[in-house]
């Protein structure tokens, strides 16, 4: 541990702990030595030499930045010959710098020179070398523009790009007076940058400067920043948006708060301008002959209220099913699944978690209770051994990602286990491609390595295992079949580099698991977790610190959406619907009669469909999601829909599933109202208001309310989202500690149970969260996938998601700085099988099956294994899911998108 | 060996690429015997001889063995300086050209001293002929298992590698040349760390200049004793200057410590070139400084020469005649800087250039001696304020060109 030290800085004493950077403690001091090629976030550089102090006992000028502070260290910050070397050294910086300045940026440069009034030129020593300097300019990024002119190279783009986010694609060109910043080999869109803007903020100067908006923002005329929760995926990052006449104009990471830290990814940062799109839907639209026509918002919550109501009395109530959305808040979600128990009084309704982690949930229920990811974010830079299995986490999750790839600068052993070629892959010790749909064989196959070789945790086992080495040595029995002979057969892992990854993580000291889409988008699904989290409990790497089995998100609330209740079988905060008990509790607080509340288990997504296709379902609400490009077997979920006697789709934008809608409300976006998310680490993460909603739009959880209360239910009385989250509190045991008033102070992660508790940031430390505490070993046997590649449709294709594009791409294709970067459906297909088929890069190709047919183009790469095809699934205009199938894994009702056998054909 | 010669004795008697005639003349001796003493001993023994680093800075050698020993890691290095960058310096190539195992047995020593299992000897890219021979004299080594596996038949195993400067005179300064070793740009880094604690890779390195290492053979054949018999108090054994510029025999002469520059110049340079006296000696390089013929009968010595504000450096020794002009001299080195400046820290990258303008206002000025005082508040500045010893070295050569010869300047 640090020691506590004293230091004096110009006969100022302060108390701090040894080996601090004495800038830094400066700095926390209100001591403001000058300075710019400092950062915070960043490995000292001493460019600038603003900083410089003297400090008794050390030989001539010290820069702060790179001191370490000791006990009774006596520095000097300000004194004549301080100051006047700091003013020469400033004077030297002009001498080479474009002052002109367009409001656009923040300009510390600027303020330093204003404060030592050397905005006068005759203050100055040196006259401009602006001549002498052949000064560069790149404006081919779609996200940013490079002027050396206002470079003062201070590196701090170089360490934001190599040291922050782990990606080290900037460097200086040329040398002294001439260099300047470059990425790549030179052009910056040539370049691997894939526009985090890292580098844009973390630029003391104008030199990298946002594009978008560029000529229309003033940093003096914004009219307000307001900190807010990214609304892409699962990390959950704190963003504050800057409003100028009424619009968002940029978005920077908010420094020094968790999860993010102040790093944002290109969605983060350049991904908001689908708010202020004009394809936002502004008005309740009523369908009439086959046509959308404007409606008022009576005419359209009416209408909505009598037919619900018509086919409740007509069907049942369990005719009318509903799709929450993971994209929506906490409060909007809480109010969704009240609104379908008590005014619809059904438990048909899901959203996309169940195309998402449902086998992961299903199965981390069953053997350690909680569904949750065990670790904080922080966890994944700090842990020994990380293995990464089917998520390619740098583009799915790229501000995690920034951890584990800083983690692996320091020597963290990753094994990334994928069918396909990820980033990671750049950064793992290992990499293993299994077949696609092998895991259980190769996770029995790992198992019984550890087992072999004595590397299993036999105390662990006994103490924290439910029944201990019994269970056990039925797991021993069970995997005694998979040696590495036989698993190469099946995976096509070489034995050797299995061993190596079994041994490395069984032996790691402190290991995590991050499991993604890879593993639980399959029939399998959840024995493919079961046998992940076998492997966790029989080398203990779980229930201590930095060990533990984690699931990023993929949505920015799928973990929240579930947390507060939306699910066929749970009330908020995991509490089964079809205990007596519970019902009671939950329906006191609701103030509603108990036998109002249904015990029976209501439909899963794709089951809802089926049952929608078999005429049991006969209206449905969607709020915020788009199964016509998300589900499953496409075709026949179009079927299923048109059967369908009244739908609602309540959304920001006209989607692929609004054609099939009889009435559509225009709804907000996460920029326009109040409320929470809850990110992968469960964190409980505030939402702000920083934009009116365009034209009627309206806020979507005061739309329900208005919906319930005109079928003649009303299901509560909430001024703001503030109350709703109270009532949320009331009702979820793991979040009773929680209300905006402390989530102003920041975050919290559940379970939070009282006001007084910090929140949890590793889980199962003490115990796990079953009856008797212990985990559970659920011993599962490979089973073959019963789709197989045939003569006729040969390719096994794989599906899955890219850094630019969300989901089904609503959002994330309304802004061009995303769709700059990438636009376009494609399949990865190998050179062998390229070769084969006569293919080319960039050749127009189908795909079929018995399902259906698509066109994409091709793209060669030994990325994929030969046999495999992969696609982004983000195209509405090239729909993977027309071709995936919709038979369920039976515990967990996940569809496997990973897994459908294709033929691939030149189109005509 | 030759007597008074330690480090060029067997110059021209052997064959610099027959690892025989190098043992046939005692090479690799002092390796056998190093490998049978305590490496704390060996360390030990460096430091009683007194000697201190050849690269410029003088810095005790054994201390930097000694700080370098003391880290616990799984992986320690040694790295050979062989980018000789300093203008007027070319001992280093002609040691790795005559005698490239000296250098190899200095370095295994060494590596054997601190408990290093890695060695990189860091070379200037054109020094075609070094390379050459080095990389010959590794193989050779090898083959003789005085390197590679069990040296000896000890646990003791050394890899040696090199690798080519690319023609920066920043990566001849420590850090940088860390820097570049790793494959990154030629900027220094900030101390601390020390290489000795954080050096390649971020483990221990101990960085020595390739003269340096070439005196440990016989520090540890002969000892310290034997050592402290050459050279003077505080400045033991002999050193290699490299003697160039208007003398009638250019070359290098391998002379103990405390020899006088008017030996150097008129015994071993047969005299200077065109005029009796010399108008001005530059000591040490650019990164050195000015003196006149007033001060020929200095001792070459560290602290002979630190008392009179001057320096030895590298051992250049640049010898000008009376038709010199001070100022094309003064002016060629500052362009030199700004021209290698490698851009890091703000004072040497715009104030280099800032002092080649003050050079050329010196010309138009009519108040030319407050433009020599601006020019040395500038140096002066830049010394204070600079990260790593390239913006610390123009005040030397303009602090001694001023000091010597303000009036030429002035009558520019």
């Amino acid at each position: 541990m640090s020691k506590n030290i004293s230091i004096t800085i110009d006969g100022k004493k302060i108390n701090t702990t040894e080996g601090k950077n004495l800038l830094q403690v400066a700095l926390e001091n209100k001591i403001e030595i000058p300075n710019l090629c400092f950062h915070r976030k960043l490995s000292p550089t001493g460019a600038c030499r603003l900083c410089v102090t003297k400090i008794k006992n050390m030989r001539g000028f010290v820069t702060s930045c790179s001191t370490a502070v000791t006990d009774g260290m006596e520095v000097t910050a300000f004194d004549e010959e301080l100051e006047q070397d700091r003013m020469h050294t400033m004077s030297l910086l002009l001498a080479e710098h474009n002052e002109s300045y367009d409001h656009t940026y923040p300009d510390e440069l600027k303020n330093l020179k204003e404060k030592y009034g050397l905005d006068k030129i005759k203050a100055r020593k040196h006259k401009p070398l602006k001549t002498a300097i052949n000064h560069k300019a790149d404006n081919s990024s779609p996200v940013l523009t490079y002027d050396s002119s206002k470079c003062i190279k201070c590196f701090r783009c170089i360490k934001a790009c190599e040291e922050v986010q782990g990606k080290s694609v900037l460097n200086f060109h040329e040398r002294g007076l001439e260099s300047y910043i470059i990425a790549g080999t030179g052009i910056w869109s040539n370049s691997e940058c894939d526009g985090c803007g890292e580098c844009v903020q973390l630029c003391p100067t104008g030199a990298l400067v946002e594009k978008p908006h560029r000529n229309e923002i003033n940093l003096d005329k914004i009219e307000r920043k307001v900190k807010t929760t990214c609304p892409y995926c699962g990390v959950g990052c704190q963003i504050e948006l800057f409003v100028q006449n009424g619009k968002i104009v940029r978005s920077n990471g908010i420094e020094g708060v968790s999860p993010n830290d102040g790093r944002l990814c290109v969605k983060g940062r350049f991904g908001y301008d689908f708010v202020g799109s004009n394809e936002r839907l502004t008005t309740p639209l009523i369908k009439k002959k086959g046509k959308f026509v404007n409606a008022t918002w009576d005419e359209a919550l009416d209408l909505i209220a009598k037919k619900f109501n018509e086919i409740k009395e007509k069907y049942g109530n369990d005719s009318i099913a509903g799709y929450s959305s993971a994209k929506c808040t906490n409060e909007d979600n809480y109010i969704f699944q009240k609104m379908m128990r008590v005014a619809f009084g059904t438990n048909n309704m899901d959203y996309c978690t169940r195309l998402c982690h449902a086998s992961t949930v299903t199965a981390m229920l069953r053997s350690i209770g909680d569904g949750a990811g065990s670790n904080s974010i922080e966890d994944f830079e700090t842990t020994d051994c990380l293995f990464v299995t089917g998520n390619n986490i740098i583009e799915t999750h790229p501000i995690t990602a920034t951890y584990v790839k800083r983690g692996a600068k320091k020597g963290m052993n990753i094994i990334v286990c994928d069918p396909r070629w990820t980033p990671l892959v750049k950064y793992a010790k290992i990499w293993l491609q299994p077949k696609l749909g092998t895991d259980v064989a190769l996770l029995n196959g790992m198992m019984h390595i550890i087992i072999k070789e004595g590397w299993f945790n036999k105390e662990f086992i006994e103490k924290r295992i439910d029944r201990g080495m019994e269970a056990f040595e039925e797991l021993r029995k069970l995997v005694k079949k998979y040696n590495p002979k036989m698993v190469e057969k099946i995976t096509g892992v070489p034995a050797k580099k299995l061993y190596e990854a079994s041994k490395m993580y069984a032996l790691a000291p402190t290991a995590m698991i991050a499991t993604g889409m890879g593993m639980s988008q399959q029939v399998t699904g959840t024995h493919n977790v079961f046998s992940l989290l076998n492997m966790c409990f029989i080398t203990g790497q779980i229930g201590r610190e930095r060990c533990g089995i984690n699931p990023p998100r993929g949505q920015n609330n799928v973990q929240g959406a579930t947390d507060v209740g939306v699910s066929p079988l749970n009330y908020p905060g995991y509490i089964p619907i079809g205990n007596e008990e519970n019902r009671k509790k939950v329906a006191k607080i609701w103030k509603v009669p108990f036998e109002k509340l249904s015990g029976k288990a209501g439909l899963t997504t794709v089951e809802i469909m089926k049952a929608a296709h078999d005429g049991k379902i006969r209206g449905m609400f969607i709020m915020g999601e788009n199964p016509m490009v998300t589900d499953p077997n496409l075709n026949h979920t179009i079927a299923s829909v048109k059967k369908l006697e009244f739908l609602v789709v309540q959304d920001i934008f006209h989607t692929e599933t609004t054609p099939y809608a009889d009435v559509i409300l225009p709804a907000s976006s996460f920029a326009e109202k109040e409320g929470t998310f809850v990110n992968s680490d469960r964190r409980v993460l505030r939402v702000r208001k920083a934009v009116e909603m365009p034209g009627e739009a309206r806020e979507d959880w005061k739309i329900l309310l208005e919906i319930s209360k005109r079928m003649g239910t009303e299901i509560g009385n909430y001024k703001n989202a503030s109350e709703i989250f109270d009532e949320i509190a009331k009702v979820t045991p793991i979040m009773a500690g929680i209300s905006y008033k402390r989530l102003e102070k920041g975050s919290i992660q559940w379970p939070c149970p009282d006001k007084n508790h910090p929140g949890t940031s590793t889980l199962f430390l003490e115990k796990f969260n079953t009856p008797n505490g212990k985990a559970k070993l659920n011993p599962v046997d490979y089973a073959e996938q019963s789709e197989k590649a045939s003569p006729e449709y040969p390719y096994i294709l794989n599906s899955g998601r890219i850094l630019y594009q969300y989901h089904s791409s609503t959002m994330s294709r309304k802004n061009k700085s995303l769709t700059a970067f990438a636009n376009k459906s494609y399949v990865l297909i190998h050179p062998v099988d390229a070769e084969k088929n006569k293919l080319k890069n960039g050749d127009r190709v189908k795909l079929t099956n018995i399902r259906g047919v698509l066109e994409t183009t091709v793209e060669i790469t030994d990325g994929v294994a030969i046999g495999e095809l992969f696609m982004p699934w983000h195209y509405g205009e090239s729909l993977v899911n027309s071709l995936t199938r919709d038979e369920l894994d039976p515990f967990s009702k996940i569809a496997p998108f990973k897994l459908s056998a294709v033929s691939i054909k030149k189109a005509k | 060996m030759e007597r008074n010669k330690i480090l060029t004795g067997l110059f021209g008697k052997i064959s610099p690429t027959s690892i025989n005639d190098y043992i046939e003349h005692g090479g690799y001796s002092a390796l056998k015997k190093a490998l049978k003493i305590k490496p704390a001993n060996i360390i030990h023994e460096v430091s009683e001889s007194g000697l201190r680093g050849r690269g410029g800075a003088g810095f005790p050698t054994g201390s930097k063995w000694g700080f370098t020993a003391k880290e616990i890691s799984d992986q320690k290095y040694v790295i050979c300086n062989a980018d000789e960058g300093e203008p007027g310096t070319f001992k280093d190539r002609l040691l790795m050209e005559n005698n490239p195992h000296l250098l190899i047995e200095g370095v295994i020593i060494a590596a054997y001293a601190i408990g290093a299992s890695e060695a990189i000897i860091y070379i200037r890219g054109e020094y075609y002929e070094s390379i050459k021979k080095i990389l010959k004299a590794i193989k050779d080594a090898n083959k003789e298992g005085l390197l590679g596996e069990n040296i000896e038949g000890t646990d003791f195993s050394l890899n040696i590698s090199i690798k080519k400067g690319a023609g920066s005179y920043l990566c001849g300064e420590e850090l940088t040349l860390i820097e570049s070793a790793e494959g990154k740009r030629g900027h220094p880094r900030i101390k601390p760390p020390f290489p000795a604690q954080k050096g390649i890779f971020g483990k221990p390195t101990l960085v020595n200049n390739v003269e340096t290492l070439a005196n440990i053979p016989f520090i540890i054949a002969q000892g310290a004793k034997e050592y402290k018999k050459y050279g003077v108090k505080n400045a033991f054994g002999t050193k290699l200057f490299t003697i160039s510029g208007d003398v009638i025999k250019p070359g290098m002469v391998e002379a103990n410590l405390g020899i006088t520059l008017r030996e150097l110049i008129y015994n071993h340079a047969g005299g200077v070139l065109g005029s009796k006296n010399p108008k001005a000696v530059l000591l040490g390089g650019a990164a050195g400084t000015f003196v006149d013929a007033s001060m020929l009968d200095i001792s070459m010595d560290y602290d002979s020469l630190a008392a009179t504000n001057t320096t030895m450096g590298s051992g250049a020794i640049i010898v000008m005649n009376e038709s010199r002009s001070i100022y094309e001299m003064l002016h060629s080195i500052l362009r030199f800087f700004k021209h290698e400046s490698c851009g890091k820290c703000v004072p040497c990258r715009v104030g280099c250039k800032q002092l080649l303008l003050q050079m050329q206002d010196l010309e138009k000025s009519k108040d030319k001696n407050a433009v020599l005082d601006e020019l040395l508040n500038e140096a002066k500045y830049i010394a204070r304020n600079s990260l790593c010893p390239l913006g610390q070295s123009p005040v030397l050569p303009v602090s001694t060109a001023i000091r010597y010869f303000k009036n030429e300047l002035i009558s520019k």
